[in-house]
């Protein structure tokens, strides 16, 4: 394991998020927990300091410019630097089944703010960072962005929008000593949950096709990969994307 | 074909002898800070646009192709908000608009294929939104070959760089001296290749016209 990091990751007051934030603590990091629910919030950064590392809580909407850059300035003048940056947050409505011909547009707007404008303004608020500590970025897409789904089409479009930004932006920060990937989970989360309840035949599905036949662990499944991408152990992964997913998505 | 009112999709409309339908333009101005908010407040407007469109009489064929204005490429973190929502955010909500428009309007049994702009994986520093809008459509197009092929619609997408392409690639060289690619020839064919009988069992497919840049 390389040296102690400062991280901040988004969207970490549950589920995936909330995996990482430990997996990164549990290696002594300090971690930042950005999110809108502060009560959660600071109880994951609790469970950071538990496990070892140094736990912060910084209330942050993804999608709202002032509370990136107040959250991104906020690590800054404690820490001293930022090392590795994690884009968890999604919007509440990704679980939510919707038919394609169907959906107000309006509704498309959530998401958007959340995944797309969010990951604009993050990347602009942490860059200056991450080019002086020659840091790492890693974006939590899904595979249903590979696959497109018939009952979820704005998420699965939403995440595969995620991953062709990331791509071009490994080559836009690779000359800067800058890397950036994506990481596509599928764990038992509280989001999860709620996609199975609102889609009783969805575990099945999901599960049927999954040759480890199980939901990963947000912390000691998918929180290793994602602490991995944010080490010097990948200082030569750039502009990829790793399936967390117990081998469930086919495209290899 | 539904598509924007851009040169190079009038000139492929001619070519492939398409009626175009033209999808509503960009409401955002690049250099207005307030105009993202603005723009996602007029988003029912799309609303309105989609069910004219699906009103329509059902139709075998339906091309869509969602082009924003052109742009020179930039720096992601070198772009404002609102040029950032012209690039990104808008197409994205055109693209669901269009598509959704398009399976509503196609026939049972009928094709309906994108036609996006993507730049190739070599080639994509400054084009971020538009990577990210093309690996999009390609999540909606096989999101809507899921739901519209039990009743027989074939969904598939072709991806061009016609307007993305860099004047000198980096190598190794595009394997076709041809590269980008013209609209009316390599886009036409690809376009024309999937709407024909000879693909009846290819649906949530994407076809890179561009000449051997991209190889997945």
């Amino acid at each position: 394991m390389t040296e102690s990091r400062v991280v901040l990751i988004n969207g970490a007051s549950g589920g995936v998020g909330r995996g990482i934030a430990q997996a990164c603590g549990a290696a002594g990091w300090t971690v930042w927990i950005a999110a809108r629910r502060s009560v959660e919030g600071t109880q994951v950064a609790a469970e950071v300091t538990a496990r070892g590392g140094s736990g912060h809580f910084v209330e942050c909407d993804a999608a709202v410019a002032a509370d990136v850059d107040r959250a991104v300035a906020t690590v800054i003048a404690t820490s001293g630097r930022l090392d590795g940056v994690v884009l968890n947050a999604t919007s509440g409505l990704s679980p939510k089944p919707v038919v394609f011909t169907d959906v107000p547009i309006a509704d498309l707007q959530d998401h958007v703010a959340v995944s797309l404008r969010g990951l604009h303004l993050l990347a602009c608020a942490v860059h200056p960072h991450l080019r002086t500590s020659a840091g790492s970025m890693v974006v939590l897409t899904s595979e249903a962005g590979f696959e497109g789904k018939a009952k979820l089409s704005v998420y699965a479009a939403i995440k595969a929008a995620q991953r062709g930004i990331v791509r071009s932006l490994a080559r836009e920060w690779g000359p800067e000593g800058i890397r950036i990937n994506c990481v596509a989970p599928l764990a038992g989360t509280p989001a999860m949950d709620s996609a199975f309840e609102m889609d009783p035949e969805m575990a099945a599905r999901v599960l049927g096709r999954n040759p480890l036949g199980r939901l990963g662990d947000p912390e000691t499944d998918v929180g290793p990969i994602i602490r991995f991408l944010l080490s010097d152990d990948a200082r030569y992964l750039t502009g990829n994307t790793l399936m967390a997913d117990g081998g469930s998505c086919p495209i290899t | 074909m539904i598509a924007s009112q851009v040169d190079e999709l009038v000139q492929l409309a001619d070519a492939l002898h398409a009626e175009l339908v033209v999808v509503p333009g960009c409401p955002v101005a690049i250099d207005d800070p307030g105009g993202v908010g603005a723009a996602w407040a007029d988003a029912s407007a799309f609303d309105v646009w989609r069910a004219e469109i699906a009103g329509g009489d059902p139709v075998s064929t339906v091309i869509v192709a969602v082009w924003p204005d052109a742009h020179a490429s930039a720096p992601l973190t070198g772009m404002s908000a609102a040029e950032f929502a012209r690039r990104s955010e808008w197409p994205f909500a055109a693209w669901y608009a269009a598509l959704g428009a398009a399976a509503a309007r196609c026939a049972d049994g009928g094709v309906i294929v994108a036609l996006a702009e993507r730049p190739s994986p070599l080639d994509c520093a400054g084009w971020a939104p538009e990577s990210g809008c093309g690996d999009a459509v390609e999540a909606m197009v096989r999101s809507l070959a899921r739901s519209e092929g039990p009743r027989g619609v074939r969904v598939n997408a072709v991806t061009t760089p016609v307007r993305l392409a860099p004047h000198r690639p980096i190598p190794p060289p595009p394997s076709l001296p041809s590269f980008p690619g013209r609209i009316d020839v390599e886009v036409a064919d690809a376009v024309a290749m999937l709407i024909g009988s000879g693909t009846s069992g290819v649906t949530g497919t994407v076809v890179h016209a561009d000449c051997g840049r991209s190889w997945r």
